[in-house]
């Protein structure tokens, strides 16, 4: 694991870009376009709150430019066409530092979390000394 | 034949007016002395027209679903979404209750007696259904039974497309209008933004969408069909009798390339 790599993108990665990373998610295990990302973005069990139209494709156009995914226009067989997204190498470099940043978190997280419980243990233990 | 004798015929729906306008602007400079005409039409009037023989080279549409229900594959083989939209309630500084009004209330605003609100036409325009469609959702969203009804009896005025709706806030004819966000904001209109379950803007309530149903004139004169909501999603292709099919698809390829995504984006649009 890249730890300078981390911290460094720890700082820079604001919470709200979280959806960049869910995208990415979902290009690697297959090239989509919009409509159907945002379909499929909505019923992840990862997701939580509602993924509106303006914020998927405001990603994906500043990801797309970013060198994360690549697009070209498809011709749809029996619909319309529409800009085919998919994961380039830059991308999945990004993904897997993402799952490194999210792995560092939950650490991060659990740690919180021991802490409050022992917190918990010692206030309800003081209650019981009290009564 | 030089360019200057050649002209590029566009038909698109009135709420594409400025995007349209942006493009054709960056389009002849890049091709200077080429005459390009557009007509700004409701989508629905507009896929008839070529119907019934009016020649274009280019077909831009307020509803991707217009491609496949009229055009394809006698008038145009393929066809592109390149932006979406949703539907909101514009209104004016001036209009009545607009002090009152919110995301909330807005329906109870609406059926006051003395306020005025306005439509599309829904045999001419997309966002004439739409709104109808918007309705239907509102009565189940909220759980109102007759809603729709009451709205659609309550509703003072019918344009024939969705521009006609935003100069008629502007100018003060109607308090308010159901009109594309995108209009609203091309002319600075305050809004109240709808739920995203009944605004047709998102892909994730495609299911739900679709349980409103709107009846409109078909292709055959005197007979009617029913169609289902679905994520408001605008398409542009070329006609299979366009003159010049290069110069189209250029034309095609800027709408749908960077530079149509900042022009879109500017008029209000999600670029697709």
């Amino acid at each position: 694991m890249d730890e300078d790599k981390i911290s460094e993108s720890e700082s820079t990665i604001a919470i709200e870009r979280s959806i960049q990373a869910e995208l990415l998610l979902l290009l690697g295990q297959r090239p989509s376009h919009g409509y159907e990302l945002i379909q499929r973005l909505n019923e992840a069990d990862f997701k939580s709150g509602e993924a509106d139209a303006a914020t998927v494709y405001r990603n994906l156009r500043r990801m797309d430019k970013d060198g994360l995914i690549k697009s070209h226009w498809e011709v749809g067989e029996s619909g319309p066409g529409r800009r085919l997204y998919k994961l380039t190498p830059q991308g999945e470099s990004s993904l897997k530092l993402w799952a490194q940043y999210i792995v560092q978190q939950r650490a991060l997280l659990e740690k919180f979390l021991q802490a409050y419980f022992q917190l918990e243990e010692s206030l309800s233990g003081n209650e019981d000394g009290v009564n | 034949m030089t360019a200057s004798t050649k002209s590029l015929r566009i038909i698109h729906a009135g709420a594409l007016q400025r995007v349209m306008e942006n493009c054709v602007e960056r389009f002849s400079i890049q091709n200077p002395g080429l005459n390009i005409e557009m007509k700004g039409v409701g989508s629905r009037e507009g896929a008839k027209r070529l119907l019934s023989g009016e020649n274009y080279d280019i077909i831009a549409l307020a509803d991707q679903a217009l491609f496949a229900e009229l055009l394809v594959p006698d008038v145009v083989k393929d066809y592109f979404v390149f932006a979406a939209d949703q539907i909101v309630i514009g209104y004016g500084l001036l209009s009545r209750e607009s002090k009152e009004i919110t995301k909330e209330n807005w329906i109870d605003n609406l059926l006051k007696p003395q306020v005025s609100f306005a439509r599309s036409d829904h045999h001419l325009d997309p966002c004439g259904y739409r709104t109808l469609m918007v309705w239907q959702l509102a009565e189940q969203f909220y759980n109102r039974p007759g809603l729709s009804s009451a709205l659609e009896a309550a509703c003072n005025s019918i344009y024939p497309k969705s521009l006609d709706l935003s100069s008629a806030v502007f100018t003060g004819n109607v308090d308010y209008a159901f009109l594309y966000s995108s209009e609203a904001q091309q002319l600075g209109l305050p809004y109240i933004a709808l739920p995203s379950r009944i605004n047709l803007s998102n892909p994730a309530y495609a299911d739900f969408y679709d349980r409103a149903s709107v009846t409109v004139e078909s292709k055959i004169p005197g007979k009617n069909v029913i169609i289902h909501g679905n994520p408001i999603e605008f398409a542009i292709g070329l006609s299979k009798q366009s003159q010049y099919p290069e110069l189209a698809q250029s034309f095609v390829d800027l709408l749908t390339g960077p530079e149509g995504s900042s022009i879109l984006e500017e008029c209000g649009f999600i670029p697709c």
